[in-house]
């Protein structure tokens, strides 16, 4: 506080001479005007009752002077015209820039504070501290950018954009509602925001730029801290703190782990059987990003059921990547949770509770994606309608072309998930197709362009051993097959050995981009085909081949523009350029079907419209969710289908700070502790001063008609 | 004259020596009390009249009653008639005209001499049309100025030329001295040969001696009649603005006493005032004794018209 009016010893001279004249005139004043009355007896009978209050009428002569000596302090203290240090200084303008990604909703101190909170206080003090000419704006940096609060010198706008109330629960769906500043999912664009930031404060008096963030960055926002910090170094430009509000320290400095720990899921896919529709398989990945042990359990839920889950123990940075069989969901939406363990008492584990770090990295959704049949080709010349029947038993999950031998080229079998080369004495063409292959007894004519090489020429040879725990051989049993004539493989290392004659490979696997089976014999040449285990040992491996070629599809992961292929949907889409997109919102992620809504009421938010073009298409995932997306013009129009968003992203999810070592902010740049608030925020403090004397004035002089002082 | 002026405000503490009385008995105040007379004898003529009728028989011209002849009694009261008729000796009785002793004690206190005398001079208005009315109706009138240092007395005069007597005792009558009710009265009782009406016009600003003084006439048969007069400033403080911290002098004496003045207090002053004249006036009322309340702000001659329409002081 200084003064900007008189000086403090004018000021003292002043009031040094008003109290003395005050003080004169009290002790004029004490002298008491004579009222002669014609009736003393009855006065005195009046007055004798006022006699107890003595002490008082002479302690009340001191407070009336006490009173007057105030308002003589206050007015000269006007007259100092007193000002705070803020008020004098040159105007500043500081762009306040607030991370918004996942990692600052973790707990940030025992009291159970976000980080995000506790850089909600930080701006709020800054805020507070802003003097009259100071302005200031607000830039939340989550996935997107926004601008909570334009630049503006009024303290009201920015706290109301610092406002972190929940939202109303009556309208879940307004974004009105909802607080400004909020964290979404996804890693924070430090660099869009800076760069906003800098821009805004381009022509400004004593520009700042306050970066409030936990430090847990992608590398992205690592390099746009260090490079705020290196302008900041040159003349001219504004100046930059950070303030790394990443978990506590401790006393000796070190980051105190229990605030770090995070488990998340990483990724999340899910597809269905193609021998079995009404089952799915289930990829989960999990990855324990804490520096302690994290026990929990996953869970896999659909339309609210858990058609699945199973506990886990994650060792600190551990991953785990989970498949869990065959669970029965017809549903086609899933959603992966990670739930803390139960203790002994029926109540949440809380050592497992605090592993798992924030909510946000826990749940992700799964779409999972029409079954398509899939595409086999049947190389043949036509002899063994044994392989073409079990083929044709298929018919629900395998569509069958069969072609001749001369049309088994690899340009001829197109798009085909499958091959099957069942050609008895032609010759393989070469090269042969890039897809998955069943190539029986490929060594027949000399030169095939087989994968796995010839071994040598087995005469009856016996299927003597077969490895009955591989999915192809599951249920099969080659017991007394006879065959004529048949070739042993020269297995490289990998190639699995699936039959053999005596420890001769005779039925090999090579798993690679593209599997390949060889049979090392013609099932013309044996009676196989004669058996169950000739149609059974087909399916297997048709399934077998078809869970890998219809692989999982992988979410969506969060981010502000996110290009995608129709065709990936299953929706030929060459001619379609509008789409409308659904997107979920952060409380009800995953959105019940239009129709569902329509009859229960709910509310839905506006679809938006995006263009395509070559089947390709591009949406604003920042919500994870299922989006429902609707093709509206093409010949597709009308198709419906989902996308599942979810964060997915192991650096939003890993809660420690990375501005350290090399990328530590220099001291010079830190944030140091929050300002103090200014006294008032505008308008010149003498003239509430005077206010306040005249206030007291005016009590002054109602007490003095009260008679309470004199 | 301002309320300030009239709660004692103006120049502190009045010099009580220094009271200099204006002369209001000029030619237009005579004026004021023949038209007086003149309403006042409207208002007895018939019932009352200056030749009143005593219950002593003397030398009256209407008949009362007959007496046997004692040797001594005039012998033209003799009924001749009855002698000649019925042989006795009868001696005719008449009864006597007596006229109307009227004694007006006038209140020369300090306290009907604050702010001006006003109440004083209000007091001696009332005494001047009372002692008029009673001259003109050949009532025998005395006048006494009473306080606790002085006490003066004018011996009854009759006629209405006298009235200029009357003025001229009001004007040089001392004035100052404590209100002393009890003492002034007993000195006029133990003065007047006949009882008869007496009139004591005052504030009454005596605790103690205010009705004891009025009773003790009527104990000696006097006929009294109460007038008090009153400022209403004096009366209700409480619209005089005067606050805070202050001393009150007593005007009678070097009485002091260091008050806060508050609302509150003037209200409770104001009421204890009422009280005071209130009981004093029921006091009064239920021993036969006229009371009237005088406000100095009420116009002198209304008052006294009040007093005639009232009854009480000639009959």
């Amino acid at each position: 506080m200084q003064l900007a009016g008189w000086a403090l010893a004018e000021l003292a001279v002043v009031f040094a001479a008003g109290a003395g004249v005050i003080t004169l005139l009290y002790l004029l004043r004490m002298r008491r005007r004579q009222v002669v009355v014609p009736f003393a007896e009855l006065w005195e009978q009046v007055t004798r009752e006022s006699e107890s209050r003595k002490l008082w009428r002479k302690l009340r002569r001191l407070f009336s002077w006490l009173i007057q000596l105030i308002l003589l302090a206050l007015v000269c203290l006007a007259l100092g015209d007193p000002r705070p240090e803020v008020w004098l200084r040159e105007p500043a303008t500081t762009a306040i820039v607030i991370d918004t990604s996942a990692s600052m909703a973790a707990v940030a101190d025992e009291d159970g504070q976000t980080r995000l909170a506790l850089a909600l206080q930080r701006a709020r003090a800054e805020v507070e501290a802003l003097g009259p000419a100071d302005r200031a704006l607000i830039i939340a940096a989550g996935s997107e950018v926004s601008v909570p609060a334009p630049l503006t010198g009024e303290g009201g706008t920015l706290l109301a954009a610092l406002d972190s109330a929940p939202p109303d629960p009556d309208s879940p769906i307004n974004p009105k509602t909802r607080p400004r500043v909020r964290v979404g999912p996804g890693e924070a664009d430090l660099g869009r925001a800076l760069l906003l930031a800098r821009n805004a404060l381009g022509d400004q008096p004593t520009p700042r730029i306050l970066v409030l963030t936990d430090g847990a960055l992608d590398e992205a926002g690592v390099d746009a801290v260090d490079r705020c910090i290196e302008r900041a170094k040159l003349e001219g430009e504004a100046s930059c703190e950070v303030l790394d509000i990443g978990a506590p320290k401790s006393e000796d400095g070190e980051a105190d782990t229990a605030f770090g720990r995070n488990v998340a899921i990483t990724a999340f896919a899910a597809r269905r059987y193609p021998s079995n529709p009404d089952q799915v398989e289930v990829l989960v990945e999990i990855q324990n990003l804490g520096a302690e042990p994290a026990r929990f359990e996953l869970r896999v839920t659909a339309d609210g059921l858990p058609v699945g889950g199973k506990a886990l123990e994650l060792a600190p940075g551990d991953r785990a990547l989970e498949v869990l069989p065959k669970l029965d969901a017809a549903r086609e939406r899933l959603v992966a949770e990670l739930r803390p363990l139960e203790g002994a008492d029926g109540n949440v584990d809380e050592a497992s509770a605090g592993a798992l770090g924030p909510s946000i990295d826990d749940r992700a959704y799964a779409v999972i994606p029409p079954l398509d049949p899939m595409e086999v080709t049947l190389v043949t010349d036509g002899g063994n309608l044994f392989l073409e029947a079990a083929l044709l038993t298929l018919d629900d999950s395998v569509r069958l072309t069969t072609v001749g031998v001369d049309e088994g080229a690899a340009s001829a079998v197109g798009d085909a998930n499958l091959v099957f080369y069942d050609i008895a004495a032609n010759p393989l063409p070469d090269p042969l197709p890039t897809t998955n292959l069943v190539i029986f007894d490929p060594h027949r004519v000399e030169g095939s362009p087989a994968p796995i090489p010839l071994l040598r020429e087995l005469r009856s040879p016996r299927l003597s051993e077969q490895n009955e725990k591989h999915e192809i051989l599951e249920g099969v049993v080659f017991k007394d097959v006879n065959m004529f004539q048949g070739t042993s493989f020269d297995l490289a290392p990998g190639d699995i050995n699936l039959v053999s004659h005596l420890g001769e490979p005779i039925v090999a696997l090579r798993e690679g981009d593209h599997g390949v089976l060889q049979i090392g014999f013609d099932p013309r040449g044996s009676d196989l085909p004669l058996r169950t285990a000739f149609p059974l040992m087909i399916a297997n491996a048709v399934d077998y081949f078809g869970r890998r070629e219809a692989g999982f599809v992988a979410a969506i992961p969060i981010g502000a523009s996110r290009e995608l292929a129709l065709a990936d949907f299953g929706v030929p889409g060459e001619d379609v350029t509008l789409l409308e997109v659904l997107p979920p919102t952060p409380d009800n992620p995953i959105p019940a079907r239009t129709s569902e809504d329509a009859e229960a009421g709910v509310e839905r938010p506006t679809p938006l419209r995006v263009r395509a073009q070559d089947g390709r298409f591009r949406i604003r995932a920042l919500v994870p969710g299922v989006y429902t997306i609707t093709v509206k013009d093409g010949a597709a129009a009308g198709a419906v289908f989902e996308v599942a968003v979810n964060q997915a992203n192991a650096a939003a999810s890993n809660l420690e700070s990375r501005l350290v070592d090399d990328h530590a902010v220099p001291e010079a740049h830190a944030a140091g502790p929050a300002p103090e608030p200014a006294p008032l925020s505008e308008g010149p403090l003498w003239t509430l001063i005077m206010l306040a004397a005249i206030a007291l004035l005016t009590a002054e002089w109602a007490s003095y008609h009260r008679r309470k002082t004199v | 004259m301002g309320l300030r002026e009239r709660m004692g405000l103006g120049g502190g503490r009045q010099n009580k020596a220094a009271v200099e009385l204006p002369d209001i008995f000029d030619d237009e105040f005579l004026r004021q009390l023949e038209l007086l007379q003149v309403i006042a004898r409207r208002l007895i003529r018939g019932r009352q009249r200056a030749e009143r009728k005593t219950r002593k028989t003397g030398s009256g011209l209407e008949f009362a009653d007959h007496r046997s002849y004692s040797p001594g009694d005039d012998i033209r009261n003799v009924d001749w008639n009855v002698l000649a008729r019925l042989n006795q000796t009868l001696v005719r009785l008449f009864e006597e005209d007596e006229d109307l002793p009227l004694r007006l004690v006038v209140d020369v206190s300090d306290s009907m001499l604050t702010k001006g005398a006003h109440k004083l001079i209000y007091a001696q208005k009332i005494i001047a049309a009372l002692a008029y009315v009673g001259l003109a109706g050949l009532d025998r009138v005395g006048l006494t100025a009473m306080s606790g240092k002085a006490h003066e007395t004018l011996p009854a005069i009759r006629g209405k030329s006298r009235i200029f007597r009357v003025f001229d005792f009001l004007r040089k009558a001392p004035l100052g001295g404590p209100t002393d009710i009890y003492g002034g009265c007993k000195r006029v009782a133990a003065q007047a040969s006949l009882p008869g009406v007496t009139v004591v016009v005052s504030d009454f600003y005596d605790l103690q001696g205010a009705f004891d003084g009025l009773n003790l006439l009527r104990f000696q048969k006097h006929e009294v009649v109460a007038i008090q007069v009153i400022d209403p400033v004096e009366a209700n403080p409480l619209d005089t603005g005067v606050r805070g911290d202050v001393t009150l002098v007593d005007v009678e004496g070097d009485a002091s006493r260091d008050v806060t003045l508050s609302p509150a207090m003037l209200q409770a002053y104001a009421e204890a005032h009422e009280r005071f004249c209130t009981t004093l006036a029921n006091k009064c009322r239920s021993r036969g004794m006229p009371y009237f309340r005088a406000n100095i702000d009420e116009p002198f001659d209304e008052l006294v018209l009040r007093i005639f329409r009232l009854g009480g002081v000639l009959r």
